[in-house]
């Protein structure tokens, strides 16, 4: 990256972190419901063992995979809807400010907030006492998920391209929320009822959760990855085809 | 002229929208410190002309140069500063990251934005957000986003809109200093009397073609129309029978004749009534001369 690139990209991500921090629904949305609803479920049932884990802990996991996922869906996508909106975009690309830097800085700022959420989750779980996995094991959870939210940003932003803020906060948050409920995020997937289950092992986000738990030692990786980065080669796509058609 | 290197050249541009013919072979040069005037109905094919000038559209035929570099590349759109009416700001950016920002992205350093926040009055503005500003302080930050960068070439949507007297001139006081330093300056407008004012060449644009690229004071006096403007106790009737009268109308006590030889109705005037005052012959504004060309086309169709 060259120095303009890089000082491109600096502005473009100062601009998209003030732009969570600073709008009280991305900030309530984003960052203060999952880690309340963490805080609360822990004080429910933290203490409790599954299989050997403490729930607690799986909820970093868990919960952890919301938290990130719901940064990963919501910001990008409402931040590229909002910009074409205003015509940001198209000033932007008037001062010559590449689209992929704009969108990368999007992504960073949405990537670093989902370590902030995480860092919150595990200083939470640590301060009620129901924190017991190594360092190196939650480090190897933060990465996972962090990873494995990418499909979710280009997804997003697909949607940005495609359809104005009020739509897209609607269909995004649609989308999520089952997501969620489903994939076993809120609730753990073995208290769920069995069609549910059934349904979860086709949704992406149960696989990242998977995946995160597997970190924490708990089941497998190989299967997880698979559906994971097949859901990414696909989100791919759908962003890439929704930019081509976009209007800016 | 012929030395210097021009800022904007278009030559042979044209431009259709599916059957839409948005552009029908346009020819334009813009210089080093002039200010051109872009007028013409909507739909004249202003925006289209525009949106190539800045790199947001590819030619379909023909070429636009920027200091003699293809607007579609970076490194020549960072030699413009534009401000469209229709831009929106985030709401979570203060005035003073606006403006920094477009340094930025301009490839200036940050503190660039001081100077220009002060010479636009915006310095007690500095910290607020956008939504807490007013339609014409909106306007000033744009024009303090596009100055920021130190453009060779402004291309302004508008710029006046919104804003009252004071700030209209303080406006054209800013833009006059950019232009004795050389930067050029297309700006569009429906403000056909304002751009008279302060353009060195006025662009009349309809249906996708130049119908006049000349200076204001030129353009008006190719339209042969005078009005003369006398007080006389002569009656309507009487004045309308005078030689070459086009039209007669009062204002308050005044009488003001169209008419295109305004020296044969002169002669004949003050001979039938000695007791005429207050005696002034106009040419017609910039706004006749406009609407004329335009309309003429509109018959020639």
């Amino acid at each position: 990256m060259s120095g303009m690139m890089r000082r491109l990209f600096g502005v473009e991500l100062r601009d998209e972190l003030r732009a969570i921090v600073r709008e009280p629904t991305s900030l309530f949305f984003g960052i203060l419901m999952p880690v309340g609803l963490f805080v609360l479920f822990n004080l429910l049932y933290g203490k409790d063992t599954t299989q050997g884990l403490s729930a607690g802990t799986a909820m970093v996991a868990t919960f952890g995979t919301y938290g990130v996922i719901t940064v990963a869906a919501l910001q990008p996508g409402i931040g590229v809807a909002q910009d074409r909106d205003l015509g940001w975009l198209r000033m932007k690309r008037v001062s010559a400010v590449p689209i992929g830097i704009s969108l990368t800085a999007k992504a960073t700022a949405a990537l670093l907030y989902g370590v902030g959420v995480l860092l919150l989750m595990g200083a939470g779980a640590a301060a009620f006492g129901t924190l017991h996995a190594s360092g190196w094991a939650l480090l190897r959870v933060a990465l996972v998920l962090l990873l494995g939210s990418v499909p979710f940003t280009l997804f997003s932003v697909a949607v940005g391209f495609r359809f104005r803020t009020g739509a897209a906060i609607a269909l995004l948050n649609a989308v999520l929320f089952p997501l969620a409920m489903l994939s076993g995020l809120w609730i753990p997937i073995q208290f769920l009822p069995s069609v549910v289950q059934k349904i979860a092992k086709f949704l992406p986000t149960y696989h990242l959760a998977q995946l995160g738990l597997a970190q924490l030692g708990h089941g497998t990786t190989v299967i997880h990855v698979l559906a994971l980065v097949l859901t990414t080669v696909v989100a791919a796509g759908v962003a890439a085809m929704s930019y081509r058609h976009a209007r800016i | 002229m012929g030395t210097t290197q021009a800022v904007l050249t278009v030559e042979g541009l044209r431009h259709r929208y599916g059957e839409t013919v948005a552009l029908d072979g346009v020819d334009l040069r813009v210089d080093p410190g002039e200010c051109v005037a872009l007028l013409g109905p909507n739909g004249a094919g202003k925006s289209t002309l525009v949106a190539l000038a800045v790199g947001l559209l590819v030619p379909q035929h023909g070429t636009v140069r920027i200091l003699g570099g293809d607007p579609r590349r970076a490194a020549t759109r960072r030699r413009l500063g534009v401000a469209q009416q229709t831009l929106g700001f985030p709401n979570t950016l203060t005035v003073n990251e606006l403006v920094t920002g477009a340094a930025v992205r301009g490839g200036r350093r940050p503190a660039a934005a001081g100077p220009i926040l002060a010479e636009l009055g915006l310095t007690d503005l500095a910290p607020r957000r956008v939504p807490k500003l007013s339609g014409g302080q909106k306007q000033r930050v744009q024009l303090a986003m596009a100055l920021v960068t130190e453009p060779d070439l402004l291309i302004l949507d508008e710029p006046t809109v919104g804003l009252d007297t004071m700030a209209r001139r303080h406006f054209w006081q800013i833009l006059a200093r950019r232009r004795a330093q050389g930067t050029a300056v297309l700006v569009t407008t429906h403000l056909i009397e304002e751009s008279a004012a302060v353009a060195d060449r006025v662009v009349v644009l309809d249906r996708g073609r130049i119908l006049a690229d000349a200076p204001p004071q030129e353009l008006v006096s190719r339209l042969p129309d005078r009005t003369v403007t006398a007080r006389t106790g002569m009656d309507q009737a009487e004045l309308e029978r005078l030689p070459d009268v086009l039209s007669v109308r009062h204002e308050h006590d005044l009488v003001k004749i169209q008419t295109r030889s305004p020296e044969d109705l002169l002669r004949v005037l003050l001979d039938r009534d000695p007791a005429l005052s207050e005696l002034r012959v106009q040419d017609a504004g910039l706004e006749e001369a406009v609407v004329a060309l335009t309309a003429g086309e509109e018959m020639a169709a």
